[in-house]
């Protein structure tokens, strides 16, 4: 799923602070999933937000819905007959909900309440960490299922680096070294020689770096 | 190959070949356009030393680019070992660069992932990491011996590079170090300097593997020494370089030479270094790495008796 | 200011111990202080952030939960 962070409260205080009437849009997706933007996410920063501006003695209409996906077209439709109430709307989905609901309603002005960080799971209640940095060509059954692009820190195809040590990365203890863990893995099955073989550079285009992509499925398409 | 059956034609090539046991140095550039400062580092290594390594912005802090510096000595008659990082650039710049420094007259080039940005003063900083250095060493090889770039395209005069990597024989799985210096063989490297070297029983070991696996038919290895200024730097090296081993004796053993003699028994434990890598099986010479510390150069080339350095003509 | 500040405490107590334990306190006709307003919840273990921030937000000062 897209995990994500929500913004600090300051933040999104003034991102509305010339606004009266505010809607806060959560999202039912993965933000759900990962505690950050769903339906109880939504009602305790809409909490947050009223007491705030309450305090600062200029109370705050702030209105809360969460819809389905904030990534789907048709859902957006939820918000249709009430956007236009409002002065700016929060979106508490990861950076696709605030774009979409902008295509969707463009005289309406949307704002980011939460940062989106990456694509992982949670390792245990609490702690989710990323596993794919989304570069459009897989290769992770090269290295026993576990993917060098996504976590090494220099994403390099031949590690690990001469950083490692006693299984954590250079940047910090809290990172695994994940070469540590990929030669381990071939060591113990006795294949060192899948980590012999000289790789090819890898090929960016399919990544972020070929520039926006998309997806057609043309069986799909209307 | 050139004519002379040399891959590169430069002093560190041919000490090499010629079987002798090379020396090498290393100058960090200034940080700034400070010229002035760079001479006066690289002067220290005049004649000490086959070859002197110019870091690319070291550590990740921003400095004087190594193809300015390399280019800067090559004109004083000192010869640069370039350094070139993964971490800062493209393989277009990657390209351009190795071709700009040959153009410029440089003929070594050290192949290096670079410490992470994390580490520098622009932490900021977008990482690149396009090609590792494994990945460099090979493309550096196919501009040199095929005269390709890596999507076929004919090189107009390729870049004659006397290809050099680094290896770390402490870092971890230490069982994998020597597999991934084999890699950087199989890539194509022509010398290899290894990471700072204190742990020498660890290195022994590593060194026996790297001849029992016939690495040291295909390849130079060059020990990388870094005399300990004291007990200090020994304990925040052991600490805070990442893949650094320095073992607890070393550090006991310069906290005992006592106030304002550390420097000297730092000196005196590196001196102990080469004279070993002299005899060491599959050591064709030794990298001294004395950050900030040229000036004693000449002084640990004296003590290690490696002087004079021998000329070609 | 002449007025005392008395806080406003909402108080989350479980069905079965510190609801119970209040009721038992009434029927032994002890007192509290006006000030707590009890919300009776089937565990504490149910009061969530949510809850507490409701509370804030309608004027109180302070929160217990008791259980």
């Amino acid at each position: 799923m897209i995990v994500a962070d929500r913004k600090p409260l300051e933040e999104i205080l003034e991102m509305i602070k010339d606004y009266e009437k505010v809607l806060l849009v959560g999202c039912k997706g993965c933000v759900t999933v990962c505690n950050v933007g769903g339906r109880k996410e939504v009602e305790v920063l809409g909490a947050a937000l009223r007491i705030a501006r309450k305090k600062e003695g200029r109370p705050i209409t702030l209105d809360e819905t969460t819809i389905e996906r904030q990534c789907d077209p048709e859902y957006l439709e939820q918000i249709r007959d009430i956007h236009d109430q409002y002065d700016g709307i929060l979106s508490m989905a990861c950076g696709v909900g605030p774009q979409f609901l902008s295509e969707a309603y463009p005289n309406q002005k949307f704002y980011p309440t939460i940062n989106t960080k990456f694509m992982g799971g949670a390792t245990e209640h609490g702690v989710w960490e990323e596993r794919c940095a989304g570069c459009g060509t897989c290769l992770i059954h090269k290295y026993d299922g576990l993917c060098p692009i996504a976590r090494c820190s220099k994403s390099i195809m031949h590690g690990p680096c001469g950083g490692s040590a006693k299984g954590q990365c250079e940047v910090s203890d809290d990172i695994e070294c994940i070469w540590d863990t990929i030669v381990r893995k071939k060591m113990e099955q006795g294949r060192l020689e899948d980590l012999r073989i000289i790789r090819e550079n890898k090929d960016w285009r399919t990544a972020r770096d070929g520039g926006p992509r998309k997806s057609i499925r043309e069986e799909l398409k209307k | 190959m050139n004519e002379n059956g040399l891959k590169s034609g430069s002093n560190l090539e041919k000490v090499l070949v010629a079987g002798h046991f090379a020396f090498t140095g290393e100058c960090g550039p200034p940080k700034g356009a400070n010229v002035e400062h760079l001479k006066e580092k690289y002067e220290h290594l005049r004649g000490m030393v086959d070859s002197v390594n110019i870091t690319d912005n070291q550590t990740a802090v921003v400095r004087m680019s190594s193809v300015a510096a390399s280019a800067i000595m090559v004109g004083d008659g000192i010869e640069p070992n370039y350094q070139m990082v993964c971490r800062d650039r493209n393989r277009l710049a990657m390209m351009a660069d190795i071709l700009g420094a040959y153009s410029l007259g440089i003929k070594n080039m050290l192949c290096l992932s670079g410490d992470h940005q994390h580490f520098g003063n622009h932490p900021q900083s977008k990482n690149v990491y396009d090609i590792d250095s494994i990945q460099l060493i090979a493309m550096t090889k196919l501009m040199r011996d095929e005269g390709k770039f890596p999507n076929g395209e004919d090189v107009d005069v390729p870049p004659k590079m006397f290809i050099g990597a680094a290896s770390n024989p402490f870092g971890d799985p230490y069982e994998f170090r020597v597999h991934r210096l084999a890699n950087k063989i199989d890539a194509g490297t022509d010398f290899i300097q290894t990471q700072c070297i204190y742990n020498m029983p660890r290195f022994r070991e590593f060194m026996k593997m790297a001849v029992d696996m016939g690495l040291t038919e295909k390849c130079y290895i060059l020990a990388g020494v870094t005399p300990m200024k004291s007990a200090r730097m020994a304990k925040y090296m052991a600490k805070f370089v990442p893949g650094m081993d320095v073992p607890e004796e070393l550090i006991t053993r310069l906290e005992g030479a006592g106030k304002g003699k550390q420097a000297a028994e730092g000196i005196k434990f590196a001196v102990e270094q080469i004279e070993e890598f002299k005899e060491m099986e599959g050591v064709a010479g030794v990298h001294l790495m004395a950050i900030e510390w040229e000036h004693k150069v000449p002084e640990i080339a004296e003590m290690a008796k490696v002087l004079p350095r021998p000329t070609f003509d | 200011m002449s007025e005392q500040f008395e806080p406003q405490i909402v108080a989350y107590c479980c069905k079965y111990c510190a609801y119970a334990a209040g009721d038992l306190a009434g029927s032994m006709r002890l007192n509290y202080p006006s000030n707590v307003k009890v919300v009776q919840v089937p565990c504490s273990g149910r009061v969530d952030i949510i809850h507490m921030m409701k509370a804030l937000e309608e004027g109180a000062d302070g929160i217990y939960v008791a259980g």
